[in-house]
């Protein structure tokens, strides 16, 4: 299946692919479009003005896309809090690993294109996904 | 000083309904939080790049949710003062809060070390708030920041005297 959002990825939108990918669609394709307007009619939009799986109130997509797909997963409400902080800065959650991560993406759209902060992030929401389910099995934090 | 043509700025032109007061709140304090220059009765402006016009998208969104209306615009000042005037008050808004972060780092010398290391936290986060809409940073960004950075060295300077 397509899927679409804006180009110039940052955090919420790399989140929120490797979600799809990850979660909901194995064979997910990601198109980017710079205009709203230009959005593939066969495509399903993420977090762009509009679609259902944005903002919503608090929630920034990747955190819409869980409630919505009804992933009650813990650790992807974790690695949401975490994607919610570094996406608005707003202190609703205690998320020290927030500002990192919004500064690697953020230097690697200087760096990268779209496709390519994909295959790069990729692998980190891999590692954070097993370090946190590591960390709520045993209580503490992993080696 | 060379002559510099007004840069682009980002607009918010919306309008919430009065009533439910919760959603109206709520984008007000998001606008304050990314320290918006207020232009007008329902008309905020922040220097656009990549981050703002997101920012300023969403919540443009929010607004519609909300019942309201909202409209982005990407403009310029037609002068070069009337962009100064915009960034004087948007700096002077900062200056104030780097002045009580400058005067509460400098009352925290007198504190008992846990007092202290509690402040320091407080206002290294007050700082990267602060930070965060500086767009036009003036001088007392530095002093506000050496102050914080003289309550962090007196703390690791007593952690090392003998007791």
């Amino acid at each position: 299946m397509r899927w679409v959002t804006r180009t110039a990825v940052h955090i919420d939108r790399a989140g929120c692919a490797w979600l799809i990918r990850r979660f909901i669609d194995a064979e997910a394709r990601f198109v980017f479009v710079a205009d709203p307007a230009e959005t593939p009619t066969d495509a399903s939009p993420f977090d762009m003005r509009g679609a259902e799986l944005g903002h919503h109130g608090p929630d920034c997509s990747f955190e819409t896309i869980l409630r919505r797909r009804e992933l009650d997963d813990p650790v992807l409400w974790k690695l949401a809090e975490i994607v919610h902080e570094a996406d608005l800065d707003d202190e609703a959650f205690d998320a020290p690993e927030a500002r990192g991560l919004d500064v690697i993406v953020r230097g690697l759209s200087m760096t990268c294109d779209d496709a390519r902060i994909l295959e790069l992030t990729g692998p980190i929401f891999d590692g954070l996904y097993e370090y946190f389910r590591r960390g709520m099995l045993l209580g503490r934090e992993p080696a | 000083m060379p002559y510099q043509a007004p840069g682009e700025w980002v607009l918010l032109a919306y309008r919430v309904p009065r009533e439910p007061s919760s959603p109206r709140i709520a984008i007000w304090r998001k606008l304050k939080r990314l320290g918006v220059a207020q232009v007008g009765d329902g008309l905020v402006a922040l220097p656009a790049d990549a981050r703002t016009r997101e920012h300023l998208d969403w919540l443009a969104e929010e607004v519609v949710e909300a019942g309201g209306s909202a409209m982005m615009w990407l403009a310029r000042p037609a002068t070069v003062a009337a962009e100064r005037e915009l960034a004087a008050g948007m700096t002077a808004a900062r200056v104030a809060e780097y002045g009580k972060v400058l005067a509460e780092a400098a009352a925290g010398a007198e504190l008992e070390p846990m007092a202290r290391a509690a402040l320091l936290r407080r206002l290294r986060a007050e700082l990267r708030r602060i930070a965060r809409r500086d767009y036009f940073p003036p001088p007392q960004r530095g002093e506000a920041q050496a102050a914080v950075a003289a309550l962090a060295s007196r703390a690791r300077v007593e952690s090392q005297e003998p007791a």
